[in-house]
């Protein structure tokens, strides 16, 4: 479903994030738009009205969803992700055993056991959604966010887990750190994770921090 | 050959243009925050519109210039003095090697920008040399001016040039920003909606490059509150769980969790760089395609003095 949301935005509906970002990722290729933003169930597009009429977006955007567009695809790349869990890099780890009932090992052992999807990437340069938590791991988001939660932090929320690219405030129940630098500014690929890839997480020691 | 930081004021930063095109990895579009104020500064200055420029926040830093050089002031009204002289606004201004500019509090609007010949030296970063605080890159080192840096202006002279009259963007405390309804404007209730544009909303403490809250009465959506996560862009308004409306500016996220009830129209988005706390604004409903015809009414006057007016605004 197509809604225009402002004077220079649609927004589309769309049923899943992989929907949202195959859908975003052919929207961009077409260059025409000053914005894709793929979100969880939608995709919201920013166009130049000083160059293009909203009725033509409209057609455009139209006739790209009548005719439908490629999943996206990866390949068999799977993307690992080193994880030390709990101690002051997972602060909410004992927190989330106590709603969960489960012990340390066993939420470590769940989180580190399957593959996942990176659903989405926003909010903060690189920031990562990443989809497919064990139900047994669903918590809500933290009542009080906190102010400062540190570069690299692993933390889950609504069915999935958030990987802080960079420190900013936060809201999700922090379970470990990575090492892993998810956004270089500088770099030729300053992102290491893009939406649609696959990432599977690895119990590592301190000292691999 | 240089310009030193005296005092930084209360947060300065170098901006130029915004990223675009990047908000699908989270990068915001930062820039200035009113963005045709930088361009009027750079326009008397004989700059690209969007060359990096000092924007200084409710009080504006001294600066000592230790090479001869063209700078130009725009946006919020502040006092200004070089070497204990008062000098103007919109008019380009000649300082002296050893000279000190002083720019005071800002009395009315929020923003005050500097800009100097041939713009400042900046860091480039995904496409813009604009400073991103809360990744902290681009601009200096990512981060606001402090005491003790030093700038390096990238020209030195420049022709006289003063802003025509019509072209000198007023500063209010009281505001009108067109909008638009938004994704989820359905989700407040009958009463809320008459609300939202119906209420002089006084602009609250928290307003920085992020967002500006809005006091007032409490808004109530039909939702818990919080939806799955979609994309935002700067002027959209939400409705986070307190009921008080915040506007996202142009370091904001990318993505939001809350309900998105209105979007200020494009054609005043630069407006949200000049709110301070404490000013008055009233939400104008517009249709969408209303709005893009006043857009394109204030990009024809503006391009006589500014011609890339359809990529500033």
């Amino acid at each position: 479903m197509l809604t225009r949301c402002g004077d220079d935005l649609f927004t589309i509906s769309v049923a899943s994030p992989a929907d949202a970002q195959a859908l975003a990722a052919h929207l961009r290729r077409s260059g025409h738009w000053l914005e894709v933003i793929p979100g969880i169930d939608s995709v919201v597009v920013r166009f130049d009205a000083l160059q293009t009429p909203a009725e033509e977006v409209r057609t455009a955007l139209e006739s790209t969803l009548e005719k439908g567009v490629e999943p996206l695809y990866f390949g068999n790349e799977i993307i690992e992700i080193p994880v030390f869990y709990g101690g002051d890099e997972g602060p909410d780890l004992d927190a989330l055993c106590a709603t969960t009932g489960l012990t340390a090992g066993e939420v470590i052992e769940l989180h580190t056991s399957r593959e996942y999807t990176v659903d989405m990437i926003g909010f903060t340069p690189g920031f990562a959604f990443v989809g497919g938590l064990d139900d047994r791991l669903r918590v809500p988001r933290r009542k009080e966010p906190r102010q400062r939660v540190e570069s690299g932090s692993v933390g889950i929320a609504d069915g999935r887990t958030g990987l802080y690219a960079m420190a900013s405030p936060g809201g999700w129940s922090i379970i470990g750190r990575t090492p892993l630098q998810l956004f270089v500014p500088g770099a030729d690929e300053p992102f290491v994770l893009r939406a649609g890839m696959r990432v599977r997480f690895r119990a590592v020691e301190a000292d691999e921090l | 050959m240089t310009i030193a930081v005296v005092k930084p004021g209360l947060q300065s930063t170098l901006q130029s243009r915004p990223r675009v095109g990047l908000r699908h990895q989270g990068v915001p579009a930062s820039g200035a925050a009113d963005p045709l104020s930088l361009a009027l500064a750079n326009k008397l200055l004989g700059n690209p519109w969007d060359a990096a420029a000092i924007e200084a926040t409710l009080l504006g830093p001294v600066l000592r210039f230790d090479v001869d050089c063209a700078f130009a002031l725009t946006g919020a009204t502040a006092s200004a003095t070089l070497n204990g002289s008062a000098v103007a606004a919109h008019e380009t201004l000649f300082a002296n090697a050893g000279d000190q500019l002083v720019i005071g509090a800002i009395e009315v609007g929020a923003r005050v920008y500097i800009s100097v010949a041939g713009g400042l030296e900046a860091d480039e970063i995904l496409g813009s040399t604009s400073t991103y605080l809360q990744a902290g890159f681009g601009g200096l080192q990512g981060r606001a001016l402090q005491s003790g840096d030093t700038l390096v202006p990238l020209g030195n002279e420049a022709a006289f040039l003063q802003t025509p009259d019509e072209f000198r963007l007023p500063v209010f405390t009281s505001w009108g920003l067109r909008a638009c309804i938004a994704a989820e404007t359905d989700l407040l209730d009958e009463a809320s909606s008459a609300v939202l544009f119906d209420t002089n909303w006084r602009v609250g403490r928290r307003a920085d490059r992020m967002g500006l809250r809005f006091d007032g009465p409490s808004l109530s959506v039909s939702s818990e509150g919080r939806m799955p996560s979609a994309g935002v862009v700067p002027g959209a308004i939400q409705c986070p769980e307190d009921g008080k409306p915040y506007v996202l500016s142009v370091d904001a996220g990318t993505v939001g969790g809350y309900p998105r009830i209105a979007q200020v129209a494009r054609v005043d988005r630069h407006v949200l760089g000049q709110l301070r706390p404490g000013d008055h604004v009233r939400l104008l409903r517009r249709e969408p395609d209303e709005a893009l015809a006043e857009l394109a009414t204030k990009v024809e006057y503006w391009r006589e003095w500014l011609p890339q007016i359809d990529e500033i605004i």
